[in-house]
Protein backbone atom coordinates (compact mmCIF):
# COMPACT_ATOMS: atom_id res chain seq x y z
CA UNK A 1 0.00 0.00 0.00
CA UNK A 2 1.57 3.43 -0.76
CA UNK A 3 1.80 6.48 1.03
CA UNK A 4 -0.53 8.40 -1.09
CA UNK A 5 -3.32 5.53 -0.28
CA UNK A 6 -2.38 5.77 3.51
CA UNK A 7 -3.02 9.69 3.20
CA UNK A 8 -5.87 9.19 1.46
CA UNK A 9 -7.44 7.15 4.03
CA UNK A 10 -6.19 9.19 7.14
CA UNK A 11 -7.72 11.65 5.32
CA UNK A 12 -11.10 9.80 4.92
CA UNK A 13 -11.55 8.98 8.58
CA UNK A 14 -10.79 12.86 9.50
CA UNK A 15 -13.60 13.60 7.06
CA UNK A 16 -11.85 15.79 4.74
CA UNK A 17 -11.12 13.66 1.62
CA UNK A 18 -12.64 15.58 -0.87
CA UNK A 19 -16.04 13.58 -2.49
CA UNK A 20 -14.64 12.31 -5.66
CA UNK A 21 -11.26 10.71 -4.17
CA UNK A 22 -13.82 9.59 -1.49
CA UNK A 23 -15.66 7.99 -3.97
CA UNK A 24 -12.56 6.20 -5.64
CA UNK A 25 -11.51 5.28 -1.90
CA UNK A 26 -14.68 3.21 -1.37
CA UNK A 27 -14.76 1.51 -4.41
CA UNK A 28 -11.10 0.43 -3.72
CA UNK A 29 -11.59 -0.54 -0.55
CA UNK A 30 -14.54 -3.20 -1.87
CA UNK A 31 -12.14 -4.95 -3.93
CA UNK A 32 -8.49 -4.36 -1.40
CA UNK A 33 -8.58 -6.83 1.07
CA UNK A 34 -5.43 -5.08 2.56
CA UNK A 35 -6.58 -1.78 2.53
CA UNK A 36 -9.90 -2.79 4.45
CA UNK A 37 -7.35 -4.32 6.95
CA UNK A 38 -5.36 -1.08 6.86
CA UNK A 39 -8.51 1.02 7.77
CA UNK A 40 -9.92 -1.38 10.29
CA UNK A 41 -6.66 -0.56 11.70
CA UNK A 42 -6.13 2.64 11.26
CA UNK A 43 -9.56 2.79 12.73
CA UNK A 44 -8.90 0.93 16.00
CA UNK A 45 -5.73 2.64 16.74
CA UNK A 46 -7.23 6.33 16.55
CA UNK A 47 -10.04 4.55 18.57
CA UNK A 48 -7.64 3.48 21.45
CA UNK A 49 -5.21 7.21 21.12
CA UNK A 50 -9.14 8.58 22.09
CA UNK A 51 -10.62 5.96 24.56
CA UNK A 52 -7.94 4.98 26.24
CA UNK A 53 -8.21 1.14 25.81
CA UNK A 54 -12.05 1.50 24.80
CA UNK A 55 -11.57 -1.38 22.10
CA UNK A 56 -15.35 -1.92 22.03
CA UNK A 57 -15.85 1.84 21.20
CA UNK A 58 -12.57 1.50 18.42
CA UNK A 59 -14.62 -1.34 17.42
CA UNK A 60 -17.85 -0.10 16.82
CA UNK A 61 -16.68 3.03 14.70
CA UNK A 62 -14.45 0.57 12.31
CA UNK A 63 -17.61 -1.88 11.92
CA UNK A 64 -19.50 1.67 10.67
CA UNK A 65 -16.71 2.05 8.30
CA UNK A 66 -17.68 -1.67 7.28
CA UNK A 67 -21.25 -1.24 7.19
CA UNK A 68 -20.60 1.22 4.95
CA UNK A 69 -18.41 -0.24 2.55
CA UNK A 70 -20.86 -3.04 2.76
CA UNK A 71 -23.92 -0.79 1.08
CA UNK A 72 -22.16 0.74 -1.37
CA UNK A 73 -23.66 -1.07 -4.41
CA UNK A 74 -22.27 -2.93 -6.62
CA UNK A 75 -21.49 -0.72 -10.37
CA UNK A 76 -24.09 0.62 -11.88
CA UNK A 77 -26.56 1.14 -8.81
CA UNK A 78 -27.54 3.84 -6.94
CA UNK A 79 -24.66 5.71 -5.39
CA UNK A 80 -24.56 5.90 -2.02
CA UNK A 81 -25.16 9.61 -0.75
CA UNK A 82 -22.20 11.98 0.15
CA UNK A 83 -24.17 13.10 2.63
CA UNK A 84 -24.41 9.60 3.67
CA UNK A 85 -20.35 9.39 3.50
CA UNK A 86 -20.00 12.86 5.11
CA UNK A 87 -22.38 11.47 8.54
CA UNK A 88 -19.98 8.51 8.38
CA UNK A 89 -16.57 10.53 7.50
CA UNK A 90 -18.35 12.63 10.99
CA UNK A 91 -17.99 10.11 13.22
CA UNK A 92 -15.10 8.31 12.32
CA UNK A 93 -13.79 12.31 12.17
CA UNK A 94 -12.93 12.25 15.97
CA UNK A 95 -10.31 9.84 15.40
CA UNK A 96 -8.86 12.82 13.83
CA UNK A 97 -8.09 14.77 16.46
CA UNK A 98 -6.48 11.89 18.78
CA UNK A 99 -3.42 13.68 18.30
CA UNK A 100 -4.57 17.07 19.50
CA UNK A 101 -7.05 15.35 22.13
CA UNK A 102 -3.64 13.50 23.01
CA UNK A 103 -2.15 16.67 23.64
CA UNK A 104 -5.15 18.08 25.69
CA UNK A 105 -4.68 15.29 28.19
CA UNK A 106 -1.36 16.02 28.81
CA UNK A 107 -1.82 19.09 29.35
CA UNK A 108 -4.28 18.86 31.91
CA UNK A 109 -2.71 16.27 33.27
CA UNK A 110 -0.84 18.41 35.94
CA UNK A 111 -4.59 19.67 37.11
CA UNK A 112 -6.68 15.82 36.90
CA UNK A 113 -3.37 14.21 37.72
CA UNK A 114 -3.82 10.38 39.45
CA UNK A 115 -7.69 10.80 38.80
CA UNK A 116 -7.49 10.27 35.24
CA UNK A 117 -5.26 6.97 35.29
CA UNK A 118 -7.72 5.97 38.08
CA UNK A 119 -10.59 6.21 36.25
CA UNK A 120 -12.64 3.25 34.01
CA UNK A 121 -11.38 2.97 30.49
CA UNK A 122 -15.17 4.22 29.75
CA UNK A 123 -14.67 7.46 31.55
CA UNK A 124 -11.37 8.07 29.90
CA UNK A 125 -13.02 7.58 26.49
CA UNK A 126 -15.39 10.43 26.92
CA UNK A 127 -12.25 12.67 27.09
CA UNK A 128 -11.80 11.93 23.08
CA UNK A 129 -15.74 13.68 22.67
CA UNK A 130 -13.65 16.99 23.37
CA UNK A 131 -13.19 18.47 19.97
CA UNK A 132 -9.63 20.28 19.87
CA UNK A 133 -9.42 21.95 16.81
CA UNK A 134 -7.84 25.31 15.84
CA UNK A 135 -10.34 28.07 16.33
CA UNK A 136 -9.58 31.81 16.98
CA UNK A 137 -7.31 32.60 19.92
CA UNK A 138 -9.16 34.62 22.72
CA UNK A 139 -6.84 37.40 22.50
CA UNK A 140 -7.43 38.55 19.13
CA UNK A 141 -9.27 41.44 18.56
CA UNK A 142 -12.86 40.90 17.24
CA UNK A 143 -12.61 41.84 13.77
CA UNK A 144 -9.56 40.35 13.59
CA UNK A 145 -11.26 36.97 14.55
CA UNK A 146 -13.96 37.67 12.20
CA UNK A 147 -12.90 36.18 8.68
CA UNK A 148 -10.85 33.24 10.26
CA UNK A 149 -13.18 32.60 13.11
CA UNK A 150 -13.96 28.83 12.80
CA UNK A 151 -15.89 26.71 15.24
CA UNK A 152 -15.60 23.05 16.29
CA UNK A 153 -17.44 20.92 15.00
CA UNK A 154 -20.00 19.37 16.71
CA UNK A 155 -18.83 16.01 18.57
CA UNK A 156 -20.70 12.91 18.12
CA UNK A 157 -23.00 11.96 20.91
CA UNK A 158 -21.64 8.99 23.11
CA UNK A 159 -24.09 5.89 23.47
CA UNK A 160 -25.89 6.59 26.99
CA UNK A 161 -27.39 9.81 27.15
CA UNK A 162 -29.79 10.54 24.17
CA UNK A 163 -30.42 14.00 23.25
CA UNK A 164 -33.81 13.96 24.76
CA UNK A 165 -32.54 13.27 28.28
CA UNK A 166 -29.73 15.89 27.55
CA UNK A 167 -33.09 18.75 27.57
CA UNK A 168 -34.19 17.92 30.40
CA UNK A 169 -31.05 18.17 32.40
CA UNK A 170 -30.69 21.59 30.52
CA UNK A 171 -33.88 22.72 31.43
CA UNK A 172 -33.42 21.97 35.24
CA UNK A 173 -29.31 23.09 35.36
CA UNK A 174 -31.15 26.81 33.43
CA UNK A 175 -31.66 28.36 36.18
CA UNK A 176 -28.40 28.00 37.80
CA UNK A 177 -26.15 28.81 34.95
CA UNK A 178 -24.18 31.96 35.22
CA UNK A 179 -25.83 34.35 34.09
CA UNK A 180 -22.98 35.11 31.60
CA UNK A 181 -23.76 31.98 29.69
CA UNK A 182 -27.20 31.77 30.36
CA UNK A 183 -28.61 32.77 27.04
CA UNK A 184 -25.90 30.06 25.43
CA UNK A 185 -27.47 27.62 27.58
CA UNK A 186 -30.81 28.33 26.18
CA UNK A 187 -29.57 28.71 22.88
CA UNK A 188 -28.31 25.00 22.72
CA UNK A 189 -31.44 24.13 24.84
CA UNK A 190 -33.79 25.36 22.14
CA UNK A 191 -31.71 25.32 18.94
CA UNK A 192 -33.29 23.07 16.25
CA UNK A 193 -32.11 19.60 15.92
CA UNK A 194 -29.85 18.55 12.84
CA UNK A 195 -28.79 15.38 11.80
CA UNK A 196 -26.53 14.79 14.88
CA UNK A 197 -29.10 14.93 17.51
CA UNK A 198 -30.04 18.27 19.79
CA UNK A 199 -32.11 18.09 22.54
CA UNK A 200 -35.70 17.01 21.57
CA UNK A 201 -38.25 14.87 22.94
CA UNK A 202 -38.66 14.09 25.79
CA UNK A 203 -38.85 10.45 27.27
CA UNK A 204 -41.15 9.85 29.76
CA UNK A 205 -43.64 12.72 28.40
CA UNK A 206 -46.38 10.42 27.63
CA UNK A 207 -48.84 9.60 29.98
CA UNK A 208 -47.96 12.48 32.22
CA UNK A 209 -49.83 15.08 33.73
CA UNK A 210 -51.56 17.09 30.75
CA UNK A 211 -52.43 20.84 31.00
CA UNK B 1 -7.55 65.11 12.74
CA UNK B 2 -4.61 65.67 15.47
CA UNK B 3 -7.19 67.88 17.43
CA UNK B 4 -9.48 64.80 17.50
CA UNK B 5 -6.79 62.49 18.43
CA UNK B 6 -5.51 64.80 21.34
CA UNK B 7 -9.24 65.38 22.86
CA UNK B 8 -9.38 61.60 22.87
CA UNK B 9 -6.24 61.38 24.76
CA UNK B 10 -7.10 63.91 26.96
CA UNK B 11 -10.71 62.35 27.49
CA UNK B 12 -8.82 59.31 28.62
CA UNK B 13 -6.81 60.56 31.54
CA UNK B 14 -9.69 62.07 32.73
CA UNK B 15 -11.38 58.99 32.86
CA UNK B 16 -11.46 57.63 36.07
CA UNK B 17 -9.41 54.44 37.23
CA UNK B 18 -12.39 52.20 37.49
CA UNK B 19 -12.76 53.13 33.58
CA UNK B 20 -9.90 50.50 33.36
CA UNK B 21 -10.79 48.19 35.70
CA UNK B 22 -12.38 44.71 34.62
CA UNK B 23 -13.68 43.81 37.96
CA UNK B 24 -15.42 47.28 37.87
CA UNK B 25 -16.16 46.67 34.37
CA UNK B 26 -17.75 43.36 35.47
CA UNK B 27 -20.00 44.57 38.61
CA UNK B 28 -21.61 46.56 36.74
CA UNK B 29 -22.07 44.33 34.30
CA UNK B 30 -23.70 42.06 37.03
CA UNK B 31 -26.01 45.45 37.98
CA UNK B 32 -26.83 45.95 34.37
CA UNK B 33 -27.72 42.32 33.77
CA UNK B 34 -29.89 42.51 37.03
CA UNK B 35 -32.11 45.52 36.60
CA UNK B 36 -32.24 46.43 32.61
CA UNK B 37 -35.52 45.57 30.77
CA UNK B 38 -34.67 45.27 27.01
CA UNK B 39 -35.22 43.33 23.65
CA UNK B 40 -32.79 42.48 21.01
CA UNK B 41 -31.46 39.57 18.62
CA UNK B 42 -28.24 37.28 19.10
CA UNK B 43 -26.23 35.14 17.46
CA UNK B 44 -24.76 32.21 19.27
CA UNK B 45 -21.95 30.46 17.54
CA UNK B 46 -20.87 27.14 18.52
CA UNK B 47 -20.01 23.46 18.02
CA UNK B 48 -20.23 24.50 14.56
CA UNK B 49 -23.51 25.50 14.41
CA UNK B 50 -24.76 29.32 14.45
CA UNK B 51 -28.40 30.36 15.92
CA UNK B 52 -30.30 33.09 15.78
CA UNK B 53 -32.36 33.76 18.95
CA UNK B 54 -35.02 36.60 19.76
CA UNK B 55 -34.75 37.81 23.82
CA UNK B 56 -37.08 39.68 25.66
CA UNK B 57 -36.11 40.64 29.35
CA UNK B 58 -38.23 42.47 31.59
CA UNK B 59 -37.71 43.50 35.30
CA UNK B 60 -40.44 45.00 36.88
CA UNK B 61 -40.47 45.57 40.69
CA UNK B 62 -38.26 42.72 41.41
CA UNK B 63 -39.92 40.59 39.27
CA UNK B 64 -38.20 38.81 36.09
CA UNK B 65 -40.15 37.64 32.96
CA UNK B 66 -38.03 36.57 29.78
CA UNK B 67 -38.69 35.14 26.73
CA UNK B 68 -36.48 33.49 23.92
CA UNK B 69 -37.38 32.11 20.62
CA UNK B 70 -35.41 30.70 17.72
CA UNK B 71 -35.44 32.33 14.85
CA UNK B 72 -34.51 29.04 12.74
CA UNK B 73 -37.96 28.50 11.81
CA UNK B 74 -39.07 25.55 14.25
CA UNK B 75 -40.67 27.69 16.72
CA UNK B 76 -38.84 26.60 19.90
CA UNK B 77 -38.91 29.33 22.85
CA UNK B 78 -38.41 29.43 26.40
CA UNK B 79 -40.31 32.02 28.29
CA UNK B 80 -39.26 32.14 32.25
CA UNK B 81 -41.40 33.91 34.76
CA UNK B 82 -39.52 34.42 38.12
CA UNK B 83 -39.25 30.61 39.22
CA UNK B 84 -41.18 28.99 36.48
CA UNK B 85 -39.43 28.23 33.00
CA UNK B 86 -41.78 26.63 29.97
CA UNK B 87 -39.21 25.24 27.52
CA UNK B 88 -41.81 24.95 24.28
CA UNK B 89 -41.07 22.53 21.56
CA UNK B 90 -43.56 22.46 18.74
CA UNK B 91 -41.86 20.18 16.84
CA UNK B 92 -42.28 17.57 19.34
CA UNK B 93 -45.16 18.57 20.80
CA UNK B 94 -43.61 19.19 23.64
CA UNK B 95 -43.34 21.67 26.53
CA UNK B 96 -41.30 21.21 29.67
CA UNK B 97 -42.09 23.16 32.83
CA UNK B 98 -39.23 23.50 35.16
CA UNK B 99 -40.43 25.02 38.81
CA UNK B 100 -38.01 25.67 41.42
CA UNK B 101 -38.77 26.68 44.87
CA UNK B 102 -38.46 30.15 45.63
CA UNK B 103 -35.84 29.48 48.35
CA UNK B 104 -33.21 28.95 45.81
CA UNK B 105 -34.20 31.53 43.52
CA UNK B 106 -33.01 31.52 40.10
CA UNK B 107 -30.11 34.38 40.95
CA UNK B 108 -29.50 34.03 44.40
CA UNK B 109 -28.65 29.89 44.30
CA UNK B 110 -25.05 31.00 43.20
CA UNK B 111 -22.92 32.72 45.05
CA UNK B 112 -21.85 36.38 44.33
CA UNK B 113 -18.94 36.39 41.94
CA UNK B 114 -16.21 38.55 43.34
CA UNK B 115 -13.56 38.55 40.97
CA UNK B 116 -10.95 40.17 42.63
CA UNK B 117 -11.49 37.71 45.52
CA UNK B 118 -11.47 34.52 43.46
CA UNK B 119 -7.67 32.92 42.85
CA UNK B 120 -9.62 30.89 39.93
CA UNK B 121 -9.86 33.75 37.34
CA UNK B 122 -7.79 36.46 35.99
CA UNK B 123 -9.70 39.53 35.21
CA UNK B 124 -7.79 42.18 33.29
CA UNK B 125 -9.47 45.35 31.10
CA UNK B 126 -8.32 44.89 27.26
CA UNK B 127 -9.58 48.31 26.25
CA UNK B 128 -12.30 49.79 23.87
CA UNK B 129 -14.04 48.52 21.22
CA UNK B 130 -16.63 49.42 18.76
CA UNK B 131 -19.77 48.07 19.77
CA UNK B 132 -23.31 47.38 18.83
CA UNK B 133 -24.27 50.49 20.98
CA UNK B 134 -21.73 52.50 21.22
CA UNK B 135 -17.93 52.26 22.63
CA UNK B 136 -17.59 48.85 24.42
CA UNK B 137 -15.29 48.04 27.21
CA UNK B 138 -13.59 44.87 26.62
CA UNK B 139 -13.21 42.91 29.87
CA UNK B 140 -11.44 39.05 29.99
CA UNK B 141 -11.90 36.88 32.26
CA UNK B 142 -9.07 34.12 32.13
CA UNK B 143 -9.20 30.92 34.04
CA UNK B 144 -5.81 29.96 36.10
CA UNK B 145 -6.37 26.24 35.51
CA UNK B 146 -8.46 23.78 33.05
CA UNK B 147 -11.69 23.31 35.26
CA UNK B 148 -13.29 26.04 33.72
CA UNK B 149 -13.67 28.38 30.80
CA UNK B 150 -12.90 32.05 30.18
CA UNK B 151 -14.51 34.98 28.74
CA UNK B 152 -14.05 37.50 26.40
CA UNK B 153 -16.90 40.63 27.41
CA UNK B 154 -17.63 43.52 25.04
CA UNK B 155 -19.75 45.60 27.66
CA UNK B 156 -21.49 48.83 26.60
CA UNK B 157 -19.89 51.57 28.12
CA UNK B 158 -23.62 53.65 28.30
CA UNK B 159 -25.62 50.61 29.29
CA UNK B 160 -23.27 48.48 31.16
CA UNK B 161 -24.99 45.49 29.25
CA UNK B 162 -22.68 43.21 27.57
CA UNK B 163 -23.32 43.15 23.70
CA UNK B 164 -21.10 40.48 22.79
CA UNK B 165 -19.29 37.79 24.34
CA UNK B 166 -16.81 35.22 23.88
CA UNK B 167 -16.23 31.76 25.78
CA UNK B 168 -12.79 29.93 25.50
CA UNK B 169 -11.64 26.74 26.66
CA UNK B 170 -8.18 25.95 28.89
CA UNK B 171 -6.09 25.96 25.73
CA UNK B 172 -7.75 29.66 25.11
CA UNK B 173 -9.60 28.55 22.10
CA UNK B 174 -12.65 30.35 21.22
CA UNK B 175 -15.42 27.92 21.66
CA UNK B 176 -18.68 29.85 21.67
CA UNK B 177 -19.02 33.36 20.22
CA UNK B 178 -22.48 35.41 21.23
CA UNK B 179 -23.37 38.80 19.39
CA UNK B 180 -26.33 41.05 19.53
CA UNK B 181 -27.39 42.20 16.38
CA UNK B 182 -30.53 44.21 17.42
CA UNK B 183 -30.22 45.65 21.21
CA UNK B 184 -33.17 48.09 23.10
CA UNK B 185 -33.02 49.02 26.45
CA UNK B 186 -36.54 49.43 27.36
CA UNK B 187 -38.80 51.33 30.21
CA UNK B 188 -41.07 48.43 30.15
CA UNK B 189 -42.30 45.26 28.04
CA UNK B 190 -46.00 45.05 28.21
CA UNK B 191 -46.68 41.36 29.11
CA UNK B 192 -48.59 40.12 25.63
CA UNK B 193 -45.40 39.74 24.64
CA UNK B 194 -44.03 37.21 26.88
CA UNK B 195 -46.69 34.98 25.55
CA UNK B 196 -45.45 32.00 22.98
CA UNK B 197 -46.10 32.02 19.54
CA UNK B 198 -47.19 28.14 20.63
CA UNK B 199 -50.47 26.56 20.09
CA UNK B 200 -50.55 25.31 23.62
CA UNK B 201 -53.21 23.30 23.43
CA UNK B 202 -51.41 20.52 20.91
CA UNK B 203 -48.70 20.04 23.10
CA UNK B 204 -47.95 17.46 26.33
CA UNK B 205 -46.79 18.77 29.10
CA UNK B 206 -43.91 17.39 31.40
CA UNK B 207 -43.32 19.24 34.63
CA UNK B 208 -40.34 18.97 36.24
CA UNK B 209 -40.30 20.64 39.76
CA UNK B 210 -38.57 20.57 43.32
CA UNK B 211 -40.20 18.05 45.88
CA UNK B 212 -39.77 18.09 49.85
CA UNK B 213 -37.16 16.81 51.18
CA UNK B 214 -34.47 17.17 53.89
CA UNK B 215 -31.82 19.86 53.67
CA UNK B 216 -28.66 17.43 53.99
CA UNK B 217 -27.55 16.47 50.83
CA UNK B 218 -27.46 12.48 50.60
CA UNK B 219 -24.74 12.04 48.19
CA UNK B 220 -22.06 14.57 48.35
CA UNK B 221 -19.01 15.07 45.76
CA UNK B 222 -15.92 13.76 47.08
CA UNK B 223 -13.71 15.16 44.86
CA UNK B 224 -14.77 19.09 43.38
CA UNK B 225 -12.14 21.33 41.18
CA UNK B 226 -10.74 23.96 43.33
CA UNK B 227 -13.29 26.71 44.16
CA UNK B 228 -15.97 25.25 43.98
CA UNK B 229 -18.76 24.91 46.68
CA UNK B 230 -22.19 23.07 47.22
CA UNK B 231 -24.87 26.23 46.53
CA UNK B 232 -27.59 24.74 45.96
CA UNK B 233 -29.42 20.42 47.16
CA UNK B 234 -32.68 19.33 46.87
CA UNK B 235 -34.84 17.03 45.29
CA UNK B 236 -36.61 16.85 42.43
CA UNK B 237 -39.23 15.38 39.56
CA UNK B 238 -37.25 14.84 36.52
CA UNK B 239 -39.14 13.72 33.07
CA UNK B 240 -38.48 9.77 32.84
CA UNK B 241 -37.91 9.15 36.11
CA UNK B 242 -40.00 7.18 38.51
CA UNK B 243 -38.82 9.09 41.59
CA UNK B 244 -37.28 12.30 42.47
CA UNK B 245 -33.91 12.74 41.61
CA UNK B 246 -31.34 14.50 43.49
CA UNK B 247 -29.70 17.39 42.53
CA UNK B 248 -27.12 19.10 43.96
CA UNK B 249 -25.56 22.61 42.11
CA UNK B 250 -21.64 23.47 42.42
CA UNK B 251 -20.43 26.67 41.80
CA UNK B 252 -17.24 28.85 41.76
CA UNK B 253 -19.15 31.65 41.76
CA UNK B 254 -19.19 32.18 37.66
CA UNK B 255 -19.28 28.68 36.44
CA UNK B 256 -21.90 26.16 37.71
CA UNK B 257 -22.25 22.50 37.49
CA UNK B 258 -25.42 20.64 37.80
CA UNK B 259 -25.28 17.09 39.52
CA UNK B 260 -28.50 14.89 39.17
CA UNK B 261 -28.53 11.35 41.19
CA UNK B 262 -30.84 9.05 40.43
CA UNK B 263 -32.58 5.83 42.29
CA UNK B 264 -31.81 2.38 40.46
CA UNK B 265 -35.22 2.47 38.18
CA UNK B 266 -36.61 -1.11 37.98
CA UNK B 267 -36.27 -2.06 34.39
CA UNK B 268 -34.23 0.32 33.23
CA UNK B 269 -30.32 -0.29 32.13
CA UNK B 270 -28.19 2.74 34.06
CA UNK B 271 -25.79 3.99 31.29
CA UNK B 272 -22.82 5.79 30.30
CA UNK B 273 -22.28 8.19 28.15
CA UNK B 274 -22.51 12.44 27.22
CA UNK B 275 -23.40 15.12 25.60
CA UNK B 276 -23.45 18.79 24.36
CA UNK B 277 -25.76 21.66 23.73
CA UNK B 278 -24.27 24.60 22.93
CA UNK B 279 -21.50 25.46 26.23
CA UNK B 280 -22.94 23.18 28.20
CA UNK B 281 -21.91 19.94 28.30
CA UNK B 282 -23.54 16.40 30.36
CA UNK B 283 -21.74 13.32 31.35
CA UNK B 284 -23.78 10.69 32.65
CA UNK B 285 -22.55 7.33 34.70
CA UNK B 286 -23.40 4.88 37.17
CA UNK B 287 -21.93 5.27 40.65
CA UNK B 288 -23.44 2.15 42.89
CA UNK B 289 -26.17 1.54 40.63
CA UNK B 290 -27.62 5.20 40.60
CA UNK B 291 -27.65 7.05 37.33
CA UNK B 292 -25.35 9.96 38.48
CA UNK B 293 -25.74 12.94 35.42
CA UNK B 294 -23.71 15.92 35.45
CA UNK B 295 -24.34 18.90 33.52
CA UNK B 296 -22.87 22.43 33.09
CA UNK B 297 -21.04 25.13 31.31
CA UNK B 298 -17.26 24.06 32.01
CA UNK B 299 -14.91 22.00 29.90
CA UNK B 300 -16.22 18.15 29.57
CA UNK B 301 -13.36 16.83 32.22
CA UNK B 302 -14.87 18.72 34.80
CA UNK B 303 -18.32 16.88 34.96
CA UNK B 304 -15.79 14.06 34.61
CA UNK B 305 -13.94 14.53 37.26
CA UNK B 306 -16.91 15.79 39.46
CA UNK B 307 -18.68 12.46 38.82
CA UNK B 308 -16.59 10.22 38.90
CA UNK B 309 -16.05 11.11 42.32
CA UNK B 310 -19.58 11.17 43.97
CA UNK B 311 -20.15 9.35 46.84
CA UNK B 312 -23.51 8.65 48.89
CA UNK B 313 -23.20 10.71 51.75
CA UNK B 314 -22.54 7.81 54.20
CA UNK B 315 -19.79 6.47 52.59
CA UNK B 316 -16.31 7.05 53.74
CA UNK B 317 -14.37 9.95 52.29
CA UNK B 318 -12.15 9.40 50.06
CA UNK B 319 -10.52 12.79 48.71
CA UNK B 320 -12.14 16.70 49.09
CA UNK B 321 -10.94 19.74 47.98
Amino acid sequence: MTDRIKEQLSAFLDGELPEPESALLLKRLERDDELRGALSRYSLIGAVLRSDGDVPAARQVAARVSAAIAREPAQGGPAIRWRDRRSLARGAAGLGVAASVAAAVVMLAPQFGAELASQPAAVVAELAETPVLPVAAVDGSAEDAGPTYTTPPAADMASGLAPAELANYLVAHYGYASPLVRRSVVAGLIAEPDESGAPGAVPGAEGQAGQ
Amino acid sequence: MRLAVVTAMLGLLALPAAANDGQAWLARMADALAGTSYSGEFVCESAGRSERLRILHRVRHGSVSERLVSLSGGGRELVRENDEVVVYLPDQKLAIIERRSARSDLMGALPTFNAGASPWYEVSFAGREAGLLGPAAVVVVRPRDGYRFGYRLWIDEASHMPVRSELSDAAGRVIERLRFTQLALKGDIPDAAFEPAVDRARLRWVRQAPQVGGDAPAWRAAQVPPGFRLSMSGLQAMAGASAPVRHLVYSDGLASVSVFIQAPTPGKTPVVGSGRAGVASAYTTVVQGHQVTVVGEVPPDTLRFIATGLRPADAPAERRN
